[in-house]
């Protein structure tokens, strides 16, 4: 398991995240949903996402289908497993509190 | 993913690389046209979407890392998992490994013994293309057919040869044979060797070269023979000389013959036949001259190999009207053959048979009975399957309630079920490891079980891929068995009905009771079978041989090979006997050309005045005076020989005779037969005969048949012969005693081999000690299986049912009411698995009766005890689950719930 703040920690959470509220989704839309729901202030290196989904899909925490995509074309489509659930939870709550103390740092310091 | 699909992709990332790249394709597609979408240019828009996709390469490493190193992980993780599994349940895991280790080894040792001894080719290059020449068997009227005939004479060989020329190659061999040995110098000690006489080219047929030195060449077959040479087998040279080249050029002497050590056969080759290393290889040229001339004298093998293209009708037809001619002029030097047996030489075909494996006494011997025990062993793996099934699925219901956590936590059934066989591989696995280790010490003893002193059985049983191979195989296809039925069992868990605890696992008693009866009926198949070959083996020691082989110590004497008379060799064997016979605690001692129940023999033609010569040839046995008395075999008329008796004593040259009763019988009709002559043809002419004494019968080969007709004659002199002792003293003290006069006596005459009667007479009861022995443990080791399956699946079964049990003593059921409750179903799958067993156990015995002595096709005994036996094991199994039954106090059980 990677540190809590590491930058992997941080595109699994916004993954999860993003596939927990529009799931099923190809890797395309997941960076695409990224970037418009951060307005742009997260721009991913969008290859990194797939080495990302992948270990995230052999963790269990995502299972991937191929499907025929609105414009006629195989994609893969993600979508969140129960243990992806209980991750996002997790690493959430963790993000939570590691941000608010950062915060409370800055705030007092 | 599924466990199929990952293997898949570590077997084959190919088509992992083709995904990866079409999802990489798909997204840069769409980003392109998203950015076309703005108002980029098609090419500015391709460029811009995969600078912002970054390197595809470094992706593509990277999630191919992911994937296959999850795989591997995934695995890891489900054996640590099974391994916790099995720690918690230690009781399981070990009845499950032992009972799995002993059936697994029980099959990969006697695989190993029937893979070398029948299946492996030999170890040389293209066994394909051998072949042995035989010719069918010649049977004596009304006797069953012997065993196909491979015994040919040099001259025979000589000439098949030529006419091969071109489309196959021969090489001679002779029998093994045992030879004593004395490396370097005389006075060395003398070692017992496996010897075997071979033509020059013969290695060469073989495809087999040396290690050191030089094998033989076409100029060892010219006659008359050169100078002496041997050629030794690798693993005596590494045992005797541990391989020390510098043998090479020196002297080994063998017999009375000093022979010049030429080379070493290459590392593996131990000969043509499995079963016997060869330790010296001598040219066929230094057999016995008379062999090498005479076309009767049939003392060797011939095996070959094909030329490409050549197939065995065409060799056959080459060869056949040589043979014929062969057979016809055998017919005519043996006179004395009777019309019948000459009609079949005749009429003999020669055959083409071929020989991937080379040739082997032990093969004919010993393969049906080794089938026989590999079908046992077999048996045994499947009792030991339906063992560990029924015991997992008892296990699974344990386990109920934590797979039913995992399906509701979101856990796929493949995942569990691959989990649930990752642990059944495991515990397979683990038992094949035991079992390996247990077959690589089972082996030897095995081999031993069918060796002898005279007959020394070795094989090439070291460390083989083959037999690995074997029990690898062998422990996952069990895994698979036992396995997959609880897995599917397990993993097809519903959550809800584990939640309703009671209900929902009749599915998985009936499936209990499915092993259940699959156990009992092989136990019961096995017990039958090794029941018929123990009752069969007792049957034949209860046999009366017509002598007394308790007490009698056998001894091998030989005397220096120097030129004496026959008569003063008879001398000399005589003062031998008067001497042993003249120690304390020694009460008779007898002589004879070889022992009986050795395998040696004589047999011949007799002629009664007044009739035609007989139609067979009877058993003549030369035996010194007092042989009747040390054997106790009774003599019921007459005389004994005495020492002034020869072979061509008496008055008018007519030799004294002891017939038994089958003999006197079978030629006078009558056993008033002293004074009564007859005569019998020999080389030397027509040999006169008068029967002075009758004995009573004896058997003389084996246990099996009837007493034949036995003549016996008075002993010839002889620098080798046998001395039977009858003695209360021990074998070693025995021997000490008898080596000691030997030596007194001097002329070189010392003991070559020791052993005692009772020995020789169970050494012709090997294959079927082999089969009561492994039989009798195999069928002992399957019903205590199927016994521990009996009473796991009741003491499951009363353990669901204690609530119901409680009510009805609640309500007043009987003890024994109860007990029949918890029996009734089981006692109708038991009888319905003795039937089924049965009914394979007396096919099995059917198909193999002539491996059975004294046992009826449907023998009622042996059921019976079989059956008797079986159902005590059952009662054993299943009373103690049934005296719970009966104890449950209704307050405790009801209170429980």
């Amino acid at each position: 398991m990677p540190p809590p703040n590491s930058a992997q920690t941080a595109l699994d959470l916004l993954v999860l995240t993003v596939l927990d509220r529009r799931a099923p989704l190809h890797g395309y839309g997941i960076a695409i949903a990224i970037e418009e729901l951060s307005e742009e202030a997260l721009r991913l290196e969008e290859g990194s996402l797939y080495p990302a989904l992948h270990r995230m899909e052999e963790q269990g925490w995502i299972t991937a289908e191929w499907k025929i995509s609105e414009t006629k074309r195989r994609a893969r489509f993600y979508r969140l497993t129960a243990a992806g659930k209980k991750q996002l939870r997790f690493e959430s709550e963790r993000w939570t509190s590691f941000s608010t103390g950062v915060a409370r740092v800055l705030r007092h310091a | 993913m599924s466990w199929l699909l990952r293997l898949k992709n570590a077997l084959r990332p190919s088509r992992l690389d083709a995904d990866l790249e079409d999802e990489i394709a798909d997204h840069i597609e769409r980003r392109a046209a998203q950015l076309t979408d703005r108002g980029l240019r098609a090419d500015q828009a391709q460029r811009q979407a995969r600078v912002r996709f970054g390197n595809p390469t470094r992706m593509r490493e990277e999630s191919r890392t992911v994937r296959l190193w999850a795989s591997l992980e995934g695995t890891l993780q489900d054996i640590r998992y099974a391994w916790r599994g099995m720690r918690k349940a230690p009781v399981f895991a070990m009845t499950a490994v032992v009972s799995l280790a002993l059936a697994i080894g029980a099959n990969t040792a006697i695989y190993s013994i029937v893979d070398a001894a029948i299946l492996r080719p030999l170890p040389v290059n293209r066994p394909d293309q051998l072949f042995q020449l035989t010719s069918p068997a010649i049977a004596d009227p009304g006797m069953p057919a012997g065993e196909e005939r491979d015994s040919f004479s040099y001259p025979e060989f000589t000439e098949y040869s030529a006419i091969t020329k071109g489309i196959a190659r021969l090489g001679l061999f002779s029998y093994p044979r045992q030879v004593e040995a004395q490396p370097f110098k005389a006075g060395a000690p003398i070692e017992r060797l496996n010897l075997a006489f071979v033509s020059g080219e013969a290695f060469d047929m073989l495809g087999v070269g040396p290690a050191i030195g030089r094998l033989f060449s076409a100029d060892d077959d010219r006659l008359p023979p050169g100078w002496p040479t041997v050629v030794l087998g690798y693993e005596y040279w590494q045992r005797r000389f541990q391989s020390d080249s510098s043998v090479i050029g020196r002297y080994l002497k063998l017999g009375d013959k000093n022979y010049e050590i030429l080379g070493v056969t290459r590392k593996g080759f131990f000969g043509v036949e499995p079963g016997q290393f060869i330790d010296v290889w001598v040219p066929g040229t230094q057999y016995d001259s008379g062999a090498l001339t005479n076309a009767d004298w049939h003392w060797f093998r011939i095996l070959g190999r094909f030329a490409p293209s050549t197939s065995p009708a065409q060799l056959q037809a080459r060869l056949q009207p040589a043979f014929h001619r062969f057979q016809a002029e055998l017919v005519k030097a043996y006179r004395t053959i009777p019309p019948a047996i000459k009609k079949q030489f005749l009429e003999s075909e020669i055959r083409v048979c071929r020989a991937p494996s080379g040739a082997s006494q032990f093969r004919q011997t010993f393969s049906r009975p080794l089938w026989i025990v590999f079908g046992v062993a077999a048996g045994i793996l499947l009792i030991a399957c339906a063992n560990v099934a029924s015991l997992l699925l008892a296990r699974s219901t344990a386990r109920a309630a934590e797979m039913a956590m995992r399906v509701s936590l979101g856990a796929g059934r493949t995942r569990l079920f691959r989990q649930m066989l990752t642990e059944s591989l495991t515990l397979s696995l683990m038992a094949g490891a035991a079992g390996w280790i247990l077959a690589r010490l089972m082996g030897p003893l095995l081999v031993r079980l069918l060796s002898t002193e005279a007959n020394p059985v070795r094989f090439a049983l070291a460390i083989d891929t083959r037999v690995l191979l074997f029990c690898v195989i062998v422990s996952t296809v069990t895994a698979v068995l036992f396995g997959s039925v609880p897995a599917l069992q397990a993993s097809g868990a519903q959550p809800m009905s584990s939640v309703r605890a009671a209900s929902g696992s009749t599915g998985k008693l009936r499936l209990g009771k499915v092993f259940l009866g699959v156990q009992a009926a092989c136990a019961f198949c096995l017990v039958l079978v090794g029941a018929a070959f123990l009752f069969s083996l007792a049957n034949l020691f209860r046999v009366n041989p017509g002598f007394d082989p308790r007490g009698v110590a056998v001894f091998g004497i030989a005397t220096d090979a120097a030129k004496k008379t026959e008569e003063t060799q008879r001398q000399l064997m005589f003062q031998l006997q008067r001497r042993v016979e003249s120690q304390q605690d020694i009460q008779a001692a007898a002589l004879a050309p070889w022992a009986n129940f050795g395998g040696g023999g004589w047999s011949n033609q007799v002629v009664i005045p007044g009739k035609g010569p007989s139609d067979r040839e009877e058993i003549f046995y030369r035996v010194s005076p007092g042989y009747f008395a040390t054997l106790r075999t009774p003599l019921l008329a007459g005389r004994d020989f005495e020492e002034r008796d020869s072979k061509d004593s008496n008055a008018g040259g007519i030799a004294p005779a002891i017939v038994n009763e089958a003999f006197a019988r079978k030629y006078f009709n009558s056993l008033n037969v002293v004074g009564r002559e007859f005569s019998y043809p020999s080389e030397k002419g027509i040999m006169r005969e008068v029967i002075v004494g009758l004995a009573s019968d004896a058997l003389y080969n084996n246990l099996r048949s009837a007493p034949d007709p036995i003549l016996y004659l008075p002993i010839t002199g002889d620098a080798d012969y046998t001395m039977f002792v009858r003695s209360s003293l021990s074998l070693g003290l025995l021997s000490r005693i008898v080596d000691r006069e030997a030596r007194e006596l001097g002329a070189g005459t010392r003991v070559k081999e020791i052993t005692t009667l009772d020995i020789i007479v169970g050494n012709t009861l090997l294959r079927e000690k082999l089969l009561a022995g492994l039989g009798g443990a195999f069928a002992f080791f399957g019903l205590l299986l199927a016994g521990i399956g009996l009473f796991g699946l009741l003491s499951y079964s009363v353990g669901r049912r204690t609530r119901e049990i409680g009510i009805r003593a609640a309500l007043g059921a009987q003890r024994m009411e109860l007990v029949s409750l918890v029996l009734t179903d089981v006692g109708a799958l038991i009888g319905g698995a003795l039937c089924i067993g049965l009914a394979a156990g007396l096919t099995v015995l059917t198909v193999f009766r002539s491996l059975l002595f004294g046992i009826q096709r449907v023998d009622p005994t042996v059921i019976c005890i079989s059956a008797a036996v079986f159902v005590a094991t059952a009662m054993l199994a299943a009373g103690l689950p049934a005296r719970r039954a009966a104890t449950i106090d209704p307050i405790s059980a009801l209170r429980e719930e």
